[in-house]
């Protein structure tokens, strides 16, 4: 048995990018573009990287084209600033904005099959959020690849780094972060396939492993988005920022909680209640359907909490109705064909003739590891971890404070993934750390106690358990009891797991092994979720607390949360950056501390 | 129709440590709109959590979870219980992996071989035609990309490459020979004597003995076989 847990060997090479999606990718390409020949190892846990969630992503990319007649860069950041309910970065919101169109050329001229209008050229639309003139009217603001733009977004990114020469270890999970000093020299990798714990070197490590979705019950997330980089962060004494800002995206499919995009509301879906009322001109009497996500989906679980939802008997879930029948073929069939299938799909329905259920789902983790506008690792309050980046849905620079605007998601990925790539070659010339003595130690104990333990639990009931707390006691409206009563039971299923042991011991394709790995990752990240909720005393953007439901100045900062010990978190403020508004610029009032009503 | 289902399901196992297959039966209640990878999930939980078997998104976007059951590839998330009951008209089912890749352990196959035939076509541009409009996008007409747009919904799930009668080792598989046509078809691409020189190679479309067992199994529904024929006539632009 001793005998599985040493290192396999040691790999040097020039960039380790944990999490070979839209984000991870955009970087690899990049740096081989300006640097061809940099030896990159792109480590993914799916099995190829095509199957990263990036690929799921339906809606869009928001970027303001320097051409368009009406719309402005200016606008699209302060639609992103009111969206984040003023928690955003202003310095990472201008310089993400400023760059979008840029990416999506490239994008469009490495291959991305776009949708275009008669002329050929890039279509656009609106979506939810994005306006012109501060929010006068909505904004033709986002390209899409009908609805799989994240698709379209993978397979470039993919094609570009296959072409350049990355190296990918499939099926690869990161267990430890090594670090000399202050530095990250490289990581600890389990491969899966062989069962092999490999060793690398590298002079920059890139983390984009995406969100941690998985810690609740009702998620559009993948069953693989169970927050591993998150957890190892937090044992390497580094912090995360801002978990408690999680989106619940309005409309997901009851039952497997797929998400049913914001398409179908930008193409002119109507959200209905039992009744079939039209209940969204009460909540945004302006925007309506297209209002920013979470006060969507407050409305609707407002409208099931007052008794207008529907219960779905098969899952015994609650939901509303969203409208298609009143679309034009056109729209069902080349606007909308994936997502309105899926209601075919997974309910056997028809959208042209039936209504179709959907209600909240947990969707996109706002927050992550913290760092600058570079996407540097930050230690806060002012020095970064030299060595150490992260880049998209698992970073935090932050470019979506509190909520996330459809489109931007995606948008931060090209974006940070090519900030982070541009960083990262300034240091190619330096040499890498030394590996620590002690590499693989931490991992060949928690991995070996595994194989010790009891076989008294199952890691799939208590995962189970875990999630559907999370989403009971942790989702669209918290409150001081119910996260309390969330904390306890994090602690409670720690505890049991202690005797969850694993019936297979072979370390080769070892699912139960990784998936019992994969449950401490996701007790870590919920624990600093609900401690996080409990701090933070008000309602900010996907974050409403019942007992709070106003947002309060004296919060107007990042959280900051230490935890290497399970349970047992040290908070700390980030400042929130405000340089849009302090440098008194055009519209800088537009910046300040702002009210969020659409 | 009822609300649940007594299923039987006789599941291809392979233990990697002994080298043995060997099918195993489970037996286990669920309810009617639930997808095979959730039933699955419940044998994990209810019976035996060694059961190894792969997915990610569960909502046949990512194509992770292709396996044969009752001998048809298809993804394990879109195949619903009451579905699978009605269309196969019984409760017993047998679940194997997909013969594109060898079994890693149980219905686990490694992707990454069955990936290496569609890295061989270069899912990429190679060499970039001229762009009149430098720094901004190509001009491309929406009726051009009419002809391949079904075409990039693959996922490379590979159910059209265990369906194909051709074999794994001579032949670049379905999916890659689309691929490859998308690219012919981009005005994008300049490199396309290139691509057709592969294509008519003998790892190439000679292969292909119009079966169309691809297009009877594609999960989303794209007519592979059509695309393949589309190379064979030589007409594509």
């Amino acid at each position: 048995m001793q005998k599985m847990f040493k290192l396999a060997s040691k790999i040097q090479c020039d960039v380790l990018i944990i999490g070979a999606g839209g984000a991870g990718l955009r970087c690899a390409a990049h740096i081989l573009e300006k640097r061809p020949g940099t030896r990159i190892i792109a480590v993914t846990k799916v099995a190829h990287p095509q199957k990263s969630h990036t690929s799921t992503a339906q809606g869009g990319l928001a970027a303001v084209d320097p051409k368009d007649a009406v719309d402005q860069p200016i606008y699209h950041m302060f639609d992103t600033w009111k969206g984040s309910d003023c928690m955003a970065d202003q310095d990472v919101v201008r310089k993400i904005v400023d760059a979008a169109w840029e990416e999506i050329v490239w994008l469009e001229n490495k291959g991305m099959h776009f949708t275009r209008d008669e002329e050929g050229r890039l279509s656009k639309r609106t979506f939810g959020g994005h306006t012109v003139r501060f929010g006068e009217a909505s904004a033709f603001r986002a390209v899409f690849e009908a609805d799989r733009t994240g698709k379209g977004i993978m397979d470039n990114v993919w094609g570009e780094a296959l072409k350049g020469g990355v190296t990918f270890l499939d099926q690869t999970i990161l267990t430890e972060l090594l670090r000399q000093g202050d530095r990250c020299v490289g990581a600890v990798l389990f491969m899966e396939k062989p069962g092999d714990f490999v060793a690398v070197s590298a002079k920059a490590t890139v983390l984009s492993t995406g969100g941690c979705g998985q810690v609740f019950r009702v998620t559009t997330n993948c069953r693989q988005n169970t927050g591993d980089a998150h957890a190892v962060v937090l044992q390497a004494g580094l912090p995360l920022m801002d978990m408690e800002a999680v989106q619940f995206h309005p409309t997901g499919i009851v039952g497997p909680g797929i998400l049913a995009s914001e398409t179908l509301r930008s193409v002119g879906g109507i959200l209905r209640n039992k009744d079939l009322e039209p209940f969204m001109a009460r909540y945004a009497p302006k925007m309506k359907e297209l209002a920013p996500r979470d006060l969507v989906a407050r409305a609707i679980e407002t409208e099931i909490r007052e008794g207008r939802g529907i219960l779905n008997p098969d899952h015994n879930i609650e939901h509303v109705w969203i409208d298609l029948r009143h679309l034009s073929d056109y729209v069902h069939e080349v606007q909308i064909p994936e997502v309105s299938g899926f209601f075919k799909q997974f309910m056997n329905l028809n959208p042209r003739t039936q209504l179709c259920p959907v209600r909240p789902s947990n969707h996109y983790q706002m927050g992550g590891i913290p760092t600058n506008s570079f996407g540097e690792v930050q230690r806060p309050p002012d020095t970064i971890v030299s060595g150490l980046y992260a880049a998209g849905e698992c970073g935090c620079a932050s470019f979506h404070g509190f909520n996330r605007l459809g489109t931007n998601s995606i948008l931060e990925l090209i974006t940070m993934g090519r900030f982070v790539g541009e960083r990262v070659v300034l240091h190619l010339d330096e040499a890498p750390g030394a590996l620590p003595a002690d590499a693989g130690e931490r991992t060949f104990s928690q991995f070996g106690g595994y194989l010790e333990l009891k076989q008294k639990e199952n890691v799939e009931q208590i995962r189970e358990e875990m999630r559907r707390m999370m989403t009971e006691q942790v989702g669209v409206f918290r409150t001081e009891e119910g996260l309390k009563t969330a904390i306890q039971a994090l602690s409670a299923a720690k505890d049991r797991l202690r005797e969850a042991g694993l019936r297979c011991k072979d370390l080769r394709m070892n699912q139960e092994l990784v998936q019992r790995w994969e449950l401490d990752n996701l007790l870590s990240v919920s624990m600093v979720i609900a401690q996080g909720a409990l701090r933070r005393r008000e309602s900010r953007g996907g974050h409403a607390r019942s007992d709070f439901p106003q947002r309060r100045d004296q919060f107007n900062a990042h959280t900051l949360a230490y935890m290497v010990e399970f349970g047992k978190i040290r908070f700390e403020n980030r400042p929130v950056n405000m340089s849009i508004f302090e440098t008194k610029g055009d519209h800088f009032d537009k910046f300040g501390l702002i009210e969020r009503k659409y | 129709m009822k609300e649940s289902y007594s299923l039987t399901l006789d599941v291809k196992r392979y233990d990697p440590d002994t080298r043995i297959s060997w099918m195993q039966t489970y037996r286990i209640e669920a309810g009617r709109i639930l997808r095979f990878t959730d039933v699955l999930r419940k044998i994990n939980k209810e019976l035996d959590p060694t059961l190894a078997w792969n997915s990610s998104c569960e909502h046949a976007q990512c194509g992770s979870c292709s396996v044969v059951i009752n001998g048809r590839p298809m993804l394990a998330c879109e195949l619903l219980v009451e579905n699978a009951v009605t269309h196969f008209g019984t409760t017993t089912f047998t679940i194997e992996p997909i013969t594109v890749a060898p079994v890693l352990r149980d219905l686990m196959v490694d992707l990454e071989k069955a990936y290496d035939r569609v890295h061989r076509i270069r899912p990429f541009i190679i060499r970039p035609a001229q762009n009149p409009n430098q720094g901004q996008e190509y001009r491309i007409s929406p009726r051009v990309m009419e002809g391949y747009l079904e075409a990039t919904r693959c996922i490379n799930c590979f159910c059209c490459a265990t369906a194909c009668i051709s074999s794994h080792k001579g032949f670049l598989g379905p999916n890659a020979v689309m691929a490859s046509l998308v690219r012919i078809m981009d005005p994008r691409e300049d490199a396309t004597a290139d691509r057709l020189k592969q294509l008519y190679s003998e790892e190439g479309v000679y292969r292909c003995h119009s079966s169309m067992a691809c297009s009877h199994v594609c999960p989303k529904e794209i007519d592979v076989a059509h695309f393949v024929a589309l190379v064979k006539e030589g007409d594509f632009r």
